[in-house]
């Protein structure tokens, strides 16, 4: 059967029933989040851009934020047929793009206070993570199929690897 | 104040600080490769954080960038884009220029090619800050810079992260410096972008008496 391929912008969050393909290109200090259910059958991806959205969402996209697109991810997933025993998350992204000596600017680290809010949040909500591919100074370009149930990260200059 | 909120004039004024920075560091660039450099007049834009990564065309591209941090009264970041072949180009022709024939390209190690163009990046970047903080009477320090090779949409993410904690839109400031016509180079385009910090417009605004 063919697969039906979503490409995922920044902030975007999308659930998809099998067979799906979800694909977020070029994370930098993003989070390309993944939370599945290969017993229903269900996956959906989330472009998570920073930690926090400190209270003060309004008409933003929830998924813009780890806080706020953690538990929106899941219930999404729940209501598309998945079941909370059964979720299962991976996680790939956070890199810190630049690192300049001396320097201490909230943003160039904003990378791991993605992994970090988006970590506790899962584990909060009683969501295993299973697997991650964080951090460094590299960008990603990621793929999770409902065929295999897993996710190919792509990084420049070190290829290519499934998770 | 949100950033959608500036006026025309206020956009105006903002472009003619870009304006003066991308002169100085045209002529920076220009003194430093011995070649003609000329440049884009610059835009200023507001575009959704949520599209930035294909702001200047193919996210997936692979590009070189030099970051630097500017702290002083005006805070803000700067940001020098080049292609991947583009970058490659601009270290030889520096080093065509300062040694003449005698380094072969092929043979020079990564991170000293590296090493020259985060020089050739803060040397633009520099100037361009230097005619900005000269116009508003300002003080301020420039950080080491910082390199990254990587995919485009990779590296916008830092523009989106800064932006992204205000609000949904960024403000571009951004512009291009070409080199031109130098032997078998048929030209290469950098990008200058400058992000202001969350505050630090107003400032800018306020200095440059239009707000």
């Amino acid at each position: 059967m063919a697969e039906n391929k979503y490409v995922l912008g920044m902030a975007d969050l999308l659930v998809a029933p099998a067979p799906a393909t979800l694909v977020t290109l070029g994370l930098g200090s993003c989070i390309g989040l993944v939370v599945f259910d290969s017993h229903a059958r269900v996956a959906g991806m989330a472009h998570i851009m920073l930690p926090s959205s400190r209270g003060r969402i309004g008409n933003e996209k929830v998924g813009k934020f780890a806080d706020t697109a953690v538990p929106a991810l899941i219930e999404e997933m729940l209501k598309r047929g998945a079941t909370r025993p059964h979720l299962k998350a991976k996680i790939a992204g956070g890199a810190q793009m630049f690192a300049l000596p001396g320097v201490n600017a909230d943003f160039l680290t904003v990378g791991a206070k993605n992994v970090k809010e988006t970590t506790m949040r899962l584990a909060r909500l009683g969501v295993a993570l299973v697997a991650s591919d964080t951090g460094g100074n590299k960008g990603r370009t990621i793929e999770f199929s409902t065929s295999n149930w897993l996710l190919k990260i792509k990084t420049l200059g070190k290829g290519i690897r499934e998770m | 104040m949100e950033i959608s909120d500036f006026n025309e004039l206020q956009l105006d004024a903002i472009k003619e600080v870009g304006n003066i920075g991308t002169g100085n560091a045209a002529t920076a660039l220009s003194k430093l490769l011995s070649c003609k450099i000329s440049m884009d007049v610059p835009n200023v834009e507001l575009v959704s954080i949520y599209e930035l990564g294909e702001y200047y065309g193919d996210p997936m591209e692979t590009v070189a960038a030099v970051f630097v941090r500017s702290v002083g009264e005006f805070q803000c970041s700067l940001i020098f884009i080049l292609s991947e072949e583009e970058s490659r180009l601009m270290v030889e022709l520096l080093l065509l220029q300062q040694f003449g024939n005698l380094i072969p390209f092929d043979e020079i190690p990564e991170y000293m090619s590296d090493s020259a163009l985060t020089e050739v990046g803060n040397i633009v970047l520099s100037s361009f800050l230097n005619a900005i903080n000269l116009l508003i009477g300002t003080q301020h320090q420039i950080s080491v810079p910082g390199v990254a090779h990587d995919m485009m949409s990779s590296i916008l993410d830092v523009v989106a992260s800064i932006f992204g904690q205000m609000g949904e839109m960024a403000l571009m400031v951004n512009t291009a410096l070409n080199v031109q016509g130098v032997k078998e180079v048929s030209g290469i385009s950098g990008k200058i972008i400058l992000i202001p910090d969350p505050d630090a417009l107003e400032m800018l605004l306020k200095k440059l008496k239009v707000m």
